[in-house]
C-alpha cells in the first residue's frame, strides 16, 4: 500500500535574481512500512523536497504545482490550519542537527512531556511512561530525561530527537541527513535504531542523504535526485546493481569503497545546471558522456525500466551497453 | 624515486594537554610517527580522538606539551616566529572547508599572490609559479579563473584553488585535514586524484586526516588508527583493513557502510561512544567499550608494539595470544 505518493511536485524560491526551481517536477512513492532514501548532491533540491512534504518550507518558497497524496489526501491545497494536526501526529521530522530539534534550556523530560501532553492527549503519568518507552526504543537509558541536551553526545542527541519525532506514533518520519554529523560507529548505531524501529512499528521513513552507502545499508528503496528532479527510483538492489540513468552509473565510480582494492576513482566532470535557468532538455546532458542531440532538445519523462524501477533518460533502451562503458574510466574523462 | 632515509616530518613522543577551567583534556598522549618523501600516511579516528591536534603539532601550529618534531632531520621543536618561516613555506596545510579558506573579497590571483609575497619569493617569479600550480590543479586556462572571486566558484573548484595555494611555495610536506568532506560526492574523486598525483610527481610527504577509512585507503599506503590520544594500530593500509588486529580497528571497519547491497548487518562489536581520557589514567583507553577487556587492561597501558611484520598494535590481547 502506498502511504505517500508525490506527483510532478514543483517548489520555487522567489529571489532577487529570479525564480529558483529547486524542485521541478519530482515524483516519489513511499510504501507503508518501508525506508526510502532520497539521495543527491548539495543543491539538488532534496532538502527542499523533504521540507515541502512536511509543510515547513521557508517563507521565500512556495509549492508551484503537483500533488502530495498522504494517506489518501492531497496535502498541497490544505491551509496551514488544516495541515497542523497532521504534523508530528501523522508525519514527523528529524533534522540534521539534533540540537535544532532540542531545546537547549529545557531538560529532555520537559520537552517530551510537552509533546506528549499538549500535542498528544496523554495525562502526565501516562506521558511519563510513554517517554520512558520511547527512550528505550531508541536505545537510551530513560534516566537521561533528567539531563539537558548539551550534556548528551552527538549520537545521544540524535537518538533523543528520533524519540521525540516518534512521540505521537506517526506513520511517516522524514529524516534530513540524520547521521551525516556523526562518527562512523555512532552513525551505524543510529541507522540500526532506525531500521529496528521501522520493523517493530511498521514505520515508513524518508531518509534524505548525500551518501549512497547509507542508502545501501539502511533503505529498501531509493530515489536519486539531480537538479530538482528524481532521475531514477526503485528498489535499492536494482538501482545499485543495474542502474539505468547515467548519473547513477557515474556516482558509483566516484567514491571509494572500503572493501574494494582501489581502482581509479572517476569524478563526474562539471557541475549541475543553474536552477534559475535550467536547460530545456535533460539536465544531466551537459555532464553525460552518452548524451545525444535529442537529449538536449526535450526533457526525458520517467519511464518504467523494470518492475517498480523508473528512470528519466532517453537512452534507457541502451542501458546494458552504457553500463559497460560507464565502468571504464576513459568514458568519464573529458 | 629513490627512498630518502631521512623522514620529511617526524614526531617523537608528542603530547598535548589542553587545560580548561575545570579540567585538563589530554588530546595527544605520546605519539610517534614519521613520513618520508613520496609517502602518504593516513590518520583515522573518531572526532575527539586527537587526530587534528596531532597534525597541528606536527605543523607547529600548536605548542607541544612534550616530545620533539623534526623536519628533514632538523629539530624544529623550539623554533618560533621568523625562525619558522622557512618551515612554514615547506609544510603546508590543505583546509577542510574550501568555502571559508579563501578571503571572499580577494580575487583568486590575490589569494595566490599573498603567500608568495609572505615567503619573499621575487615578484618576477610570481606569474610563472601561479601558472604552474593552476595547471597542476587543472584550472585552465589560468587567466579564466584568476580574476574571479570565491563566490563565483563551485566547492570543487574552490578546493582546487586551496590546493594550488598550498603547492605554491614548493612544500615538501602537505597535511590535508578532511580535504573532501565538504564536497559533493561526484567531485571528491577529482580532488583526491589531484592530491595523489601531486604527491607522486613532486615527491611530497603527505598526511591525511580523516574519519573515512575508504578515503584513506584510496590515498594512503600507511594508516595510523587513533583512539583517545594514542595510536592503537598502525600498518600498511590494505592489510590493516583486510585483517585488523585491534578490537577498535575491527569495530571501525565493521561500521563503515559500503555502497553495495549484500551487506553484513551483524551487530557491532563495540559499546557506547567515545569517552574522555583522564590525564593520568592508567590502562587501555578503549577498555570501557571493548568486548574483550580483561583485568590487565585496567592496570597497564598497552604499548604500541610490532605484532606482525610492519604492523604495530597496542593491545594486551594481541600480544598475549
Amino acid at each position: 500500500m502506498t502511504l505517500l505518493s508525490v506527483r510532478d511536485l514543483h517548489v520555487h524560491y522567489l529571489t532577487s535574481r529570479g525564480t529558483v526551481r529547486a524542485v521541478d517536477g519530482a515524483d516519489l512513492d513511499v510504501p507503508a512500512g518501508s525506508i526510502v532514501g532520497l539521495v543527491g548532491e548539495s543543491g539538488c533540491g532534496k532538502s527542499t523536497f523533504g521540507r515541502a512534504l512536511m509543510g515547513v518550507l521557508p517563507s521565500t518558497a512556495r509549492i508551484a504545482g503537483g500533488s502530495i497524496v498522504f494517506e489518501g489526501r492531497d496535502l498541497v491545497p490544505l491551509s496551514e490550519r488544516e495541515r497542523r494536526p497532521l504534523r508530528w501526529r501523522r508525519m514527523a521530522f528529524v533534522p540534521q542537527t539534533a540540537m535544532n530539534a532540542l531545546d537547549p534550556v529545557q531538560r529532555l523530560r520537559a520537552q517530551m512531556l510537552e509533546v506528549l501532553c499538549e500535542r498528544g492527549t496523554l495525562s502526565q503519568a501516562n506521558a511519563l511512561a510513554r517517554a520512558e518507552t520511547l527512550l528505550r526504543m531508541v536505545g537510551l537509558d530513560p534516566r537521561v530525561m533528567h539531563d539537558y541536551p548539551h550534556q548528551f553526545s552527538g549520537g545521544m542527541r540524535q537518538r533523543a530527537s528520533i524519540a521525540l519525532a516518534l512521540a505521537l506514533d506517526p506513520a511517516l518520519v522524514i529524516a534530513d541527513e540524520p547521521v551525516t554529523a556523526l562518527d562512523v560507529i555512532v552513525q551505524r548505531q543510529v541507522l540500526d535504531v532506525l531500521r529496528d524501529l521501522q520493523r517493530r512499528l511498521n514505520l515508513a521513513m524518508i531518509l534524505v542523504t548525500h551518501d549512497m552507502a547509507v542508502v545501501a545499508y539502511a533503505c529498501d528503496r531509493v530515489a536519486v535526485m539531480y537538479a530538482g528532479q528524481v532521475v531514477e527510483s526503485g528498489p535499492v538492489a536494482a538501482v545499485l546493481e543495474a542502474p539505468f540513468h547515467p548519473y547513477t552509473m557515474g556516482l558509483s565510480h566516484a567514491f571509494p569503497d572500503l572493501r574494494d582494492d582501489a581502482a581509479v576513482l572517476v569524478p563526474i566532470d562539471g557541475a549541475p545546471p543553474s536552477l534559475l535557468t535550467p536547460p530545456p532538455g535533460c539536465r544531466f546532458a551537459e555532464r553525460c558522456p552518452f548524451a545525444e542531440p535529442a537529449c538536449r532538445a526535450r526533457p526525458p519523462p520517467p519511464v518504467k525500466v523494470a518492475p517498480d524501477h523508473f528512470a528519466a533518460c532517453w537512452r534507457t533502451a541502451a542501458a546494458v551497453e552504457l553500463r559497460a562503458r560507464a565502468m571504464q574510466a576513459e568514458t568519464w574523462t573529458p | 624515486m629513490t627512498v630518502n632515509p631521512i623522514p620529511v616530518i617526524a614526531g617523537e613522543a608528542l603530547a598535548k594537554t589542553f587545560r580548561l577551567r575545570h579540567r585538563a583534556v589530554p588530546a595527544v598522549r605520546g605519539i610517534s610517527l614519521a613520513v618520508r618523501a613520496g609517502e602518504a600516511l593516513g590518520i583515522v579516528g573518531e572526532s575527539g580522538c586527537g587526530k587534528t591536534t596531532t597534525a597541528r603539532l606536527l605543523l607547529r601550529l600548536e605548542e607541544p606539551g612534550a616530545g620533539r618534531i623534526r623536519f628533514l632531520g632538523e629539530d624544529i621543536t623550539d623554533r618560533h616566529g621568523m625562525a619558522l618561516l622557512h618551515f612554514r613555506s615547506r609544510a603546508q596545510l590543505v583546509f577542510q572547508n574550501p568555502f571559508d579558506a579563501l578571503n571572499p573579497r580577494f580575487t583568486i590571483r590575490r589569494s595566490l599572490t599573498e603567500p608568495l609575497r609572505n615567503f619573499g619569493i621575487p615578484r618576477e617569479e610570481h606569474e610563472a609559479r601561479i601558472d604552474a600550480v593552476m595547471r597542476r590543479v587543472r584550472l585552465l586556462p589560468a587567466v579564466a579563473w584568476l580574476d574571479r572571486r570565491p563566490h563565483e566558484l563551485s566547492g570543487g573548484q574552490l578546493q582546487r584553488v586551496v590546493l594550488a595555494r598550498a603547492l605554491l611555495p614548493g612544500p615538501r610536506l602537505i597535511v590535508a585535514d578532511e580535504p573532501v568532506s565538504m564536497l559533493d560526492v561526484s567531485v571528491r574523486a577529482g580532488i583526491l586524484n589531484l592530491l595523489r598525483s601531486a604527491r607522486d610527481e613532486l615527491g611530497l610527504a603527505a598526511i591525511y586526516i580523516s574519519h573515512d577509512l575508504a578515503l584513506i585507503r584510496y590515498v594512503c599506503e600507511h594508516t595510523a588508527v587513533m583512539y583517545l590520544g594514542r595510536i592503537v594500530e598502525q600498518g600498511q593500509t590494505a592489510a590493516l583493513i583486510s585483517a585488523p588486529l585491534h578490537p577498535y580497528t575491527k569495530a571501525l571497519i565493521a561500521a563503515v557502510p559500503v555502497p553495495r547491497v549484500a551487506q553484513d548487518r551483524a551487530a557491532l562489536p563495540i559499546l557506547g561512544s567515545l569517552g574522555e581520557a583522564a590525564e593520568a589514567e592508567a590502562g587501555c583507553a578503549f577498555r570501557a567499550r571493548c568486548p574483550f577487556a580483561m583485568p590487565r587492561c585496567a592496570a597497564e597501558t598497552p604499548e604500541l608494539r610490532e605484532a606482525a611484520p610492519g604492523r604495530h598494535v597496542a593491545c594486551h590481547l594481541v600480544h598475549d595470544a
